[in-house]
């Protein structure tokens, strides 16, 4: 329980930075909310002063022998309850623009925060984390935190103030009883909380069901071709009908027991008014309280109970709200990238020497590269060959910085990459990699990706020169087409002329090009690969290779196996050794012959 | 406005179509339910009668056995009540997320019959959506018409009854608020749908944005396109904020104004109601129960409100789910042949075809056969229509004009399950699923012992990356298989095919993704395995295809050659075009 507190604290204040820049809009909607309560609570003995004046109007016509009823007063007292009634009304006006505003504004500064923080979190998160889990969190869960408060917010607040001034009513009618009814208070606690905390891991099961859900529902869309191909439509039905059917039970369950909330708080209600109503009339015939005292007691309890009602049947919503909040709170306390260096490092008229240095890498416990020494002289052309599998990527990954070295250094013109700008570093790398990734916006926006500041001839210019312009034309908005949610209306070898596009764009010093050109359409690739001459001329350039000219074309060949580099040299020094390479490069004729 | 109104109606009733066609199915629970609700009434309305009795005969009379007997009562009546309201909830429960895993059930099942027209139609990330917050979004619906809307129209009647009894004329003021009330929560309800249905819209594309910053992880880095992208959710995140925030005060703003309006309505009551006392029609002690009774009508009706504040947002939904569950797919399975007859030929026969919402032909008047233990190859420039062509052997996708035959027999003529058991294909972009190597191996037939898959991964050239993993066959492939490489996906997709053993292969770009020396081998070891069955592939490189026994070039659709690699390269322009770029002089020569 203890733990469980601290938890919950914990949460509140990680999501304290987001509400604070609206307290005052908080703060003035808890003034309208008070407001309107007291307004509430006020109304009920104005509307008796009317009650009050027509009954001693009728008092009046038995000594006058005819009835006679003020009008006018009434009227003022009329009026008088309409002004009450529109403050009332004003101040829940008020407090609902205030708090919606301050709330969904804070809102919208959780969304930020989180994506900021998914741009500083290290690639290895991602590695590391199912993506559904991760979107989840930034999607689903924000909106659970988001649907919580804006719904249990002023119910809370204005609850807690009816339940004060509705004890403070109670204290005035009678001591004695008021000590029955404040029994209610320890006791809804105690059944909330026993509940609370049967319900919450019933509610923790239920996330867990409904993200396994979500997992599964992710990967049998996404893999949709794949299900049809091989006939697994019954089964992927069996696994998710599975899998529906646990979520269900365990929604259910969290579902029942936090329903039982609100009824058995209501039983303690309903025994108090009973004690209370047996009590009470005993009192009245002690002559020590009179009816209409007791009628108005009751009255009372029953405010208490129904704020106390509300508030237990959103607990089950601001249950989940704090689970998601603690999800949310995990991915925005996640360590983040380390720092750069400041003041950073600066490469001043940029050559694009890349220097490795008994570099030290891996991914898990055990090292892939023990001690890696390269060196890139500025315009060479490096060729990356290997099996499959070899782990081609990590080199991408280290470049980058998308991972840091273990031991060892990289180094461009001298300069270790950590001591600069990651930005700065990323910015000299042109890159077109294995997986090409286009976003759900138009052609022209995707290239322009390259360089955001391109113009448009400067775009159409990079599209020719990597011969997507004509295609480009040919689709029925020409540059302006939208590339859809999957990019499936788009070609592979056509989405990898617009990558290539985009890299050419930007203009970098060292171009990494990840098998860029493998499903490139053939009669293209002669063109692309001049046009790939062309940008490579001047620029250092790491190739990963399949084609025959560029390996035999390349400055340093780097023939990696099992995630390690094992040879390096030029095409026929590698020959000469008679190694691994040799065996690789005669072995891709044996089906020529 | 009669006409809006009955459209409106028309709408609502659409949505509570498909929660009413979930519902049928638990009508014992339904009906307990419903008899549960009235233990809430129960309690709410018998206290006060109580205690009113309380102090009306035992204070009155001074009899305090009656208290206490009464107090008993009571305490009796609040068990009852709140066990039948706990049983309330314990319907509510089992019926609400019974419905959600039954719509849920059905939107997946019914998203198996799609291919990929209607999948790109709804897109993945809508799909998933619909299937989960959709249906997520019924359930809490369906939970509050099972609670409050059932319950208070049964408190609204009862305490109205009672007004009724207290001074017919005054609760004449009361039914006129009514048509009011309803035109009201209509108008508002009106208002919202429109800007409910924006906010949803916009908040999928805010997922779709984080979606695709996520998976963009590192092109976005490399690019440090950051702010970029940050800006990109920024316009769209501002847009959602102002859409929730009006949505949210129209919802929250409905009540307070509904009790406004009661609020006068009660003023007006308390004129008239000191008139009829003036003119001796109402007397003080009736005029004190009605406001009473009052208090309990209005309290019902707001709860009702609950309701209708979730509808918008449930009406949405519930379109939502509609549109997936009405959607036809547009390959029907109407054959029923599964015949045993293999004359081992697959031909196309004028082949033209359109894609569903394309103008143009992809695919123009092809024909070809080939025969069991052949190897056709097609090749031809980006958008020349290979892929669709592929597509369209497993009935992704129907032709438009002609035919394809398998065996002789129209591909429509068979059932769809039993056309694709014969085939293997090995798509462009492999997709593997959360679970062992073997296991996705094992996809491809699913009573495979170890000896054949580990036979297939072999052939597929994968045997030895397994084998370095640390558990092998057994090694688990991440949520997005980002344990392994591009070329591995290739790999056990391609044994994932050859497990099965089918009549057809289907190679689509599969080799890309391999270099060189695997590409090679794979091959060689390749044409051992598929002696009995007809091998089709796509490939960009000359030598992937060039020993194929016929060879079709595509280009925009129609064939421009076809025929053995040295017949092409003397007669096909276009063909010895994309071999020269890929091999020397020399190469080809060796041929």
């Amino acid at each position: 329980m203890n733990k469980k507190l601290t938890s919950i604290t914990k949460t509140i204040s990680g999501i304290r930075p987001f509400i604070a820049p609206y307290k005052w809009q908080f703060i003035g909607a808890i003034v309208m909310v008070i407001l309107s309560v007291v307004a509430m609570v006020l109304a009920p003995s104005v509307e008796g002063m009317i009650t009050t004046q027509l009954a001693d109007d009728i008092t009046l016509a038995e000594s006058l022998g005819r009835l006679q009823i003020q009008f006018d007063a009434i009227i003022k007292i009329i009026v008088i309850l309409a002004l009450i009634y529109l403050v009332k009304t004003l101040s829940q006006v008020f407090a609902i623009t205030w708090l919606t505003n301050a709330i969904q504004h804070a809102m919208r500064d959780l969304r930020n925060a989180l994506q900021n923080k998914i741009r500083r979190l290290p690639v290895r998160y991602f590695d590391n984390h199912p993506f559904g889990d991760v979107l989840s969190r930034i999607t689903n869960d924000v909106d659970a935190i988001s649907n919580a408060l804006q719904q249990s917010f002023v119910n809370v607040v204005s609850g807690i103030l009816t339940i004060t001034l509705a004890l403070i009513m109670m204290i005035r009618i009678s001591p004695l009883m008021a000590l029955i009814a404040f029994m209610i208070i320890p006791l809804s606690l105690l059944i909330t909380i026993f509940i609370v905390t049967r319900s919450q891991k019933r509610f923790q099961a239920q996330q867990d069901a409904l993200g396994a859900l979500n997992g599964a529902i992710t990967e049998m869309y996404t893999g949709y071709n794949e299900i049809l191909l091989f006939n697994k439509q019954e089964d992927s039905i069996e696994k998710f009908k599975k899998l529906n059917e646990h979520l269900r039970s365990n929604a259910c369950k969290a579902q029942f027991i936090s329903s039982t909330i609100g009824p058995l708080n209501s039983l303690v209600t309903y025994l108090t008014i009973g004690t209370v109503a047996v009590v009470g009339t005993f009192q009245i015939l002690a002559g020590n309280i009179s009816v209409g005292n007791l009628q108005a007691f009751v009255r009372y309890i029953w405010q208490v109970n129904d704020p106390l009602s509300q508030i237990s049947s959103l607990s089950s919503q601001i249950q989940a709200a704090f689970a998601a909040m603690e999800r949310v709170m995990e991915i925005l306390n996640e360590e983040e990238e380390i720092a750069e260096l400041d003041p950073p490092k600066h490469i001043e008229n940029m050559k694009g020497n890349v220097s490795f240095k008994h570099v030290r890498f891996g991914y898990g416990e055990t090292d892939l590269i023990k001690d890696l020494n390269i060196e890139v002289k500025s315009g060479q052309m490096v060729a990356i060959v290997g099996p499959t599998g070899a782990g081609k990527t990590t080199l991408i990954n280290l470049l980058l910085r998308f991972y840091d070295v273990r031991g060892g250094s990289i180094c461009i013109d001298g300069v270790d990459i950590r001591d600069m700008k990651r930005g700065e570093l990323r910015d000299m790398f042109g890159m077109v990699l294995q997986d090409t990734w286009l976003f759900s916006g138009s052609i022209y926006d995707n290239i322009r990706y390259g360089r955001l500041n391109a113009r448009k001839d400067e775009i159409i210019a990079v599209a020719k020169m990597a011969n997507v312009h004509h295609f480009i034309r040919t689709l029925p908005d020409g540059y302006h087409s939208l590339v859809n949610e999957e990019a499936n209306n788009i070609s592979q070898g056509e989405k990898q002329l617009l990558t290539i596009a985009r890299a050419i764009l930007k203009d970098p010093k060292i171009l990494i090009l990840d098998e860029a050109t493998s499903s490139v359409d053939t009669r293209l690739e002669k063109m692309i690969q001049e046009a790939m001459h062309r940008v490579m001329e001047g620029r250092t350039s790491f190739v990963i290779a399949h084609r025959l000219s560029t390996i035999r074309n390349a400055d340093l060949i780097l023939v990696m196996n099992h995630g390690d580099i094992i040879e390096q040299g030029t095409h026929e020094e590698l020959l000469a050794k008679k190694g691994f390479y040799e065996k690789l490069y005669n072995s891709q004729f044996a089906d020529a012959e | 406005m009669i006409n809006e109104f009955a459209q409106f109606v028309k709408k609502g009733c659409e949505s509570l179509k498909l929660i009413l066609k979930y519902l049928k199915r638990y009508k014992k629970l339904f009906l307990i339910n419903v008899i549960s609700a009235f233990g809430f009434v129960l309690v709410e309305l018998g206290i006060p009668t109580i205690i009113a009795d309380m102090i009306d005969v035992g204070v009155q009379n001074a009899d305090t056995n009656y208290l206490i007997q009464m107090g008993l009562i009571m305490a009796t009546i609040s068990v009852i009540g709140v066990s039948m309201t706990i049983l309330l909830g314990y319907c509510c429960a089992n019926i609400s997320t019974a419905i959600t895993r039954d719509i849920r059930n059905d939107i997946f099942a019914h998203a198996q019959t799609f291919t990929a027209y209607e999948f790109n139609q709804f897109g993945i990330s809508s799909m998933i959506t619909r299937t989960n917050n959709d249906a997520f979004q019924i359930q809490m619906f369906v939970n509050v018409l099972l609670r409050t809307a059932l319950m208070t129209p049964i408190m609204f009647i009862a305490s109205f009854f009672m007004t009724a009894k207290a001074s017919l004329p005054l609760s004449g003021i009361i039914a006129a608020t009514i048509p009011l009330i309803i035109l009201g929560v209509v108008f508002v309800a009106k208002i919202s749908q429109p800007i409910s249905e924006k906010q949803q819209s916009l908040l999928d594309r805010l997922n779709r944005i984080s979606r695709e910053n996520l998976s963009g992880i590192r092109v976005i880095r490399a690019f440090d396109n950051d702010a970029y992208e940050q800006q990109r959710f920024d316009e769209t995140n501002e847009q959602f904020t102002s859409q929730s925030k009006k949505l949210f005060k129209i919802m929250m703003m409905t009540s307070p104004i509904f009790f406004m309006l009661m609020n006068v309505a009660g003023l007006c009551i308390y004129w008239v109601a000191s008139l009829l006392i003036q003119n001796g029609q109402l007397s003080l002690g009736q005029l004190v129960a009605f406001m009473d009774y009052l208090f309990h009508a209005m309290f019902s009706i707001m709860l009702f409100c609950t309701v209708f504040m979730m509808y918008p947002r449930a009406a949405v939904s519930a379109k939502r789910i509609r549109e997936v569950l009405d959607t036809k797919p547009l390959i029907r399975n109407e054959g029923s042949m599964s015949g045993n007859e293999q004359d081992g030929t697959i031909t196309f026969d004028h082949v033209t075809f359109v894609y569903p919402d394309g103008e143009e032909p992809v695919l123009k008047d092809v024909s070809f056969t080939a025969k069991k233990g052949e190897t056709i190859a097609f090749i031809g420039s980006t958008g020349s229509g290979k892929s669709t062509l592929v597509n369209l052997i497993p009935r992704f996708y129907d032709v438009s004009e002609g035919a394809i035959r398998i065996n002789g027999v129209d591909i429509r003529d068979y059932d769809v399950m039993d056309l694709r058991s014969r085939l293997g294909v090995i798509p462009q972009k492999a997709f593997l699923f959360h679970g062992t190597i073997a296991d996705n191996i094992r996809f491809g037939k699913p009573d495979a012992t170890r000896e054949e898959i580990e036979h297939a991964a072999k052939v597929a050239q994968a045997y030895s990356f397994i084998m370095e993993k640390e558990h092998g066959f057994d090694e688990e492939i991440t949520e997005s298989a980002t344990n392994i490489s591009g070329g591995q996906k290739q790999r056990l997709s391609i044994a994932r095919a050859l497990v099965r053993k089918p009549e057809i292969y289907i190679f689509d770009d599969s080799f890309s993704a391999l270099d060189f020396k695997t590409d090679a081998t794979l091959r060689n070891e390749l044409k051992k395995e598929t002696k009995n069955s007809i091998v089709i592939v796509v490939a960009q490189r000359i030598s992937t295809i060039m020993d194929a026994d016929q060879i079709i070039v595509l280009n925009e659709g129609n064939v421009i050659g076809h025929g053995t690699h040295k017949e092409l390269l003397k007669n096909c322009q276009i063909y010895r075009e994309i071999a020269l770029s890929q091999l020397s002089e020399e190469e080809l020569a060796h041929e």
